[in-house]
């Protein structure tokens, strides 16, 4: 048999390389050091993620081990969204570090690193056992850091809910990667696109287990992606969570689940999407999908009296929009979903970076405690309301500009192949459901600026904390006016996937 | 070319044994006794894997799954349980709606393996030496999931060590 | 081969099972770890019986069980905390649904 060292090609793995041993400097600062400062730890961490920023962008593209490591623009552009939201999530930390977390700082900012580095071997790999060790590398501190307020009952709770739907996810995405393996002999997902047409080619049909492993793999990211009906573990996870965690999940996480569905799906699953593989298609499932997070998510979230869970259930329905971009499976598509993960991010981190803020304050995450926030936090409630309308799509925000990009997908989906008249539908339903949740967005600014009393409270900000608000504006602000640029850069990773425009 | 259609009486022993155990794991009263079921389904897993010619992977199994996993999962019990007493025995919920899902999706998977046709047999050689083969895998092509895993169990050292802490203040 | 599948398929479904139904968390670890295993007798079965890169299955099979292995060691940690803030591990604490 031959053993053939494959190309190791280390300097493209350069990024995570140095983002993991910082991480280690780092816990390794926070055990060494007798005298504890409540910040440094903090802005060390965002030092390294800044460090680390740099040297991606001086990375090259190009395939190391094999297929097991691919850097190209897919994997750049969501590397970037990675950074950014572990930026913005330990920029918003720096509030529970005075009171909160005294013990073991550094194993906080070293976890949530690690996830992150796991977060980035996950987009640059092309092969299923990297892509589940690095899901597994993303999840395994999550659930840690979920649980870190080890006194308080909720966020322990959320913990071991995390930690059951996690680790069922899991097993249930393992299962179906290995009718997915016994089908094609590989799990090379490129290797597998092509072995999975041989067989089609041969015997004239697939097997029927293909539905099941298609099923089973869908409900093993769709836990992480917080798909209808996987998704009741989200409301009580982000109100449990410390709210820098909670952000992180709601953005890093989330993302990681998209790369991890495109990649198998778009990439390894490329020919089955269509109506005509039918009963093997995973189009039409994953749009079912889609339809129930929107509905939901936007009808539940009205209902809400805390914010934390109010914003898991938007995040609900933002996932929702943004699987109308894969279901369409064309360049515009895929680049309208890396568009709207961007601006979400923004918009997302900022949002819980105002909670962070609020709940500093007031010790509180009900949203009747931002009742006349704006007379006292001027500040505050207009960066909160920015992110607000953000996610409801109001322009000139980033997010209005997402929500064009991926219904035009939609739309241009289905006019180009008459087989996915369904579209339409789905892009319908998709406006039907954003003008709904206008409500629930702008309820909470009219409680903020239309109530009868100012607040009691006005808010006092840490720097780290207000860089991630103005940070967050800007983002919006700038790429809702300007979002050529990104959106070139996005239009990349339809190319990772073997989408020709 | 062999399908492996026709199994000796071990693997009717082994999967027995399995199957029986693990329904005690999930149906007995007393969470101790289901630790040590799971200890019996564990080992015969080890030996289904040595049928299907992996004995590394048999030997791996005993040494993590019912050497580490399993002795964790007693300890476990054993510190939060007060073995003595009544609170160690407990009743499952959803029974009905369990034994209906669980029934649904194991019958159907047998149904949807045994339909497809489309396998590509092919006979394997493992003469050679399934470990010597498997070594020279892990430090050639699969170098990369390595170096992972061994961040992902640093990862979880230092989490499980943070979180199972008594703190001093 | 069919055999081997099918047993992967009921030890599956019992540890389905298991996780659905059990009330004590620590039962719901461990049926967690039945359904690991009945994955990973999924992996090493096709490796033995079909066209396949070089004993690919069981190298998946090998990270399988490490990657369960650092779960059940975070579950079991998070079981503690419950312990310490409930004195109890049952689920009717926090109320654990799923579906």
């Amino acid at each position: 048999m031959e053993f053939a060292f494959p190309e190791y090609n280390l300097r493209l793995m350069a990024p995570e390389i140095f983002l993991f041993l910082w991480a280690l400097l780092i816990i390794a600062y926070d055990v060494l050091t007798k005298r504890k400062s409540e910040t440094t730890a903090g802005y060390l961490a965002l030092a390294g993620l800044m460090i680390t920023g740099l040297i991606l962008g001086f990375t090259g593209t190009g395939h190391g081990f094999g297929n097991m490591f691919v850097s190209d623009t897919a994997a750049k552009f969501f590397k970037i969204i990675f950074l950014g939201s572990a930026f913005m999530a330990i920029g918003s930390s720096f509030g529970i570090m005075r009171e909160k977390i005294v013990n073991h700082r550094g194993e906080f900012y070293g976890l949530i690193l690690f996830s992150t580095v796991g977060m980035m071997f996950l987009s640059s790999s092309n092969e299923l056992l990297s892509l589940y060790i690095g899901l597994e590398l993303t999840t395994i501190p999550l659930f840690v850091l979920a649980a870190f307020f080890k006194d308080d009952k909720l966020s322990v709770e959320a913990g071991i809910k995390y930690f059951i739907v996690g680790a069922f996810s899991s097993a249930l995405l393992l299962y179906g990667i290995s009718f997915l393996y016994g089908l094609s002999g590989t799990t090379d997902l490129v290797q597998m696109k092509i072995n999975i047409a041989i067989t089609h080619l041969t015997f004239q049909n697939i097997g029927v287990i293909l539905i099941l492993a298609i099923v089973l793999v869908v409900a093993g990211i769709g836990f992480k992606l917080s798909l209808p009906p996987f998704h009741q573990w989200v409301p009580d996870v982000y109100q449990g969570s410390p709210t820098p965690v909670a952000a992180f999940l709601s953005v890093g996480s989330k993302a990681a689940g998209l790369i991890a569905f495109a990649k198998i799906f778009v990439n390894g699953l490329f020919a089955f999407h269509h109506p005509d593989m039918a009963p093997n298609d995973w189009g039409r499932l994953v749009a079912l999908l889609a339809v129930a997070a929107m509905i939901l998510g936007n009808t539940v979230a009205i209902r809400q009296t805390n914010i934390k869970r109010m914003l898991g259930y938007s995040s609900i329905a933002q996932v929702g929009y943004i699987m109308i971009g894969i279901v369409a499976m064309n360049a515009l598509g895929m680049a309208a979903m890396g568009f709207y993960i961007f601006a979400y991010m923004f918009a997302n981190m900022g949002a819980f970076a105002a909670v962070a803020i609020v709940e500093d304050k007031t010790g509180s995450c009900e949203i009747s405690t931002y009742s006349g926030l704006a007379r006292t936090s001027p500040l505050l409630s207009a960066t909160f309301a920015v992110f607000l309308l953000s996610l409801a799509g109001i322009p000139p925000l980033a997010g209005f500009m997402a929500k064009f990009y991926i219904f035009a997908a939609g739309i241009q989906a289905a006019q180009h192949d008459p087989g996915l008249y369904w579209m339409y539908w789905l892009v319908g339903i998709a406006l039907l459901t954003t003008v709904f949740a206008i409500y629930y967005y702008a309820n909470i600014i009219k409680q903020m600026y239309f109530a009868k009393e100012p607040s009691p409270h006005k808010v006092t900000y840490n720097f780290p904390a207000l860089t991630v608000l103005l940070i967050g504006l800007a983002g919006l602000f700038v790429f809702g006016i300007y979002p050529e640029p990104v959106l070139h850069f996005a239009s990349g990773i339809a190319s990772s996937f073997g989408i020709i425009p | 070319m062999t399908d492996g259609s026709q199994v000796g009486v071990i693997f009717w022993f082994l999967s027995f044994v399995i199957l029986i155990s693990g329904f005690m794991v999930v149906s007995l009263k007393n969470i101790f006794y289901c630790a040590l079921f799971l200890v019996l389904c564990l080992f015969s897993v080890a030996g289904i894997f040595i049928l299907l010619e992996a004995e590394f992977l048999a030997a791996a199994q005993v040494l993590i799954y019912v050497g580490a996993v399993a002795i964790l999962m007693i300890f476990a019990i054993m510190l939060t349980t007060d073995m003595a007493s009544k609170e160690i025995t407990q009743t499952n919920e959803n029974v009905t709606v369990g034994v209906f899902v669980s029934v649904i999706f194991a019958i159907s998977t047998i149904l949807l393996i045994d339909k497809t046709s489309v396998w590509r047999y092919q006979d394997h050689d493992f003469s050679e030496g399934v470990t010597v083969t498997l070594g020279k895998l892990l430090m050639t092509k699969f170098m990369l999931p390595f170096e992972l895993v061994s961040v992902l169990l640093l990862a979880a050292m230092i989490g499980a060590i943070v979180l199972a802490r008594k703190e001093r203040s | 081969m069919f055999h081997y599948l099918a047993l992967a398929a009921i030890l599956f479904s019992i540890g389905l099972f298991g996780v659905l139904t059990r009330r004590n968390t620590i039962g719901i670890l461990m049926s967690l770890e039945l359904m690991f295993n009945g994955a990973t007798i999924n992996f090493v079965t096709f490796n033995k019986y079909v066209v396949t890169d070089a004993l690919l299955g069981q190298m998946f099979a090998i990270f399988v069980i490490v990657v369960a292995a650092a779960e059940a060691a975070i579950g079991l940690a998070i079981v503690l905390l419950i312990y310490r803030n409930w004195r109890c591990i049952k689920t009717d604490n926090y109320g654990v649904m799923k579906w």
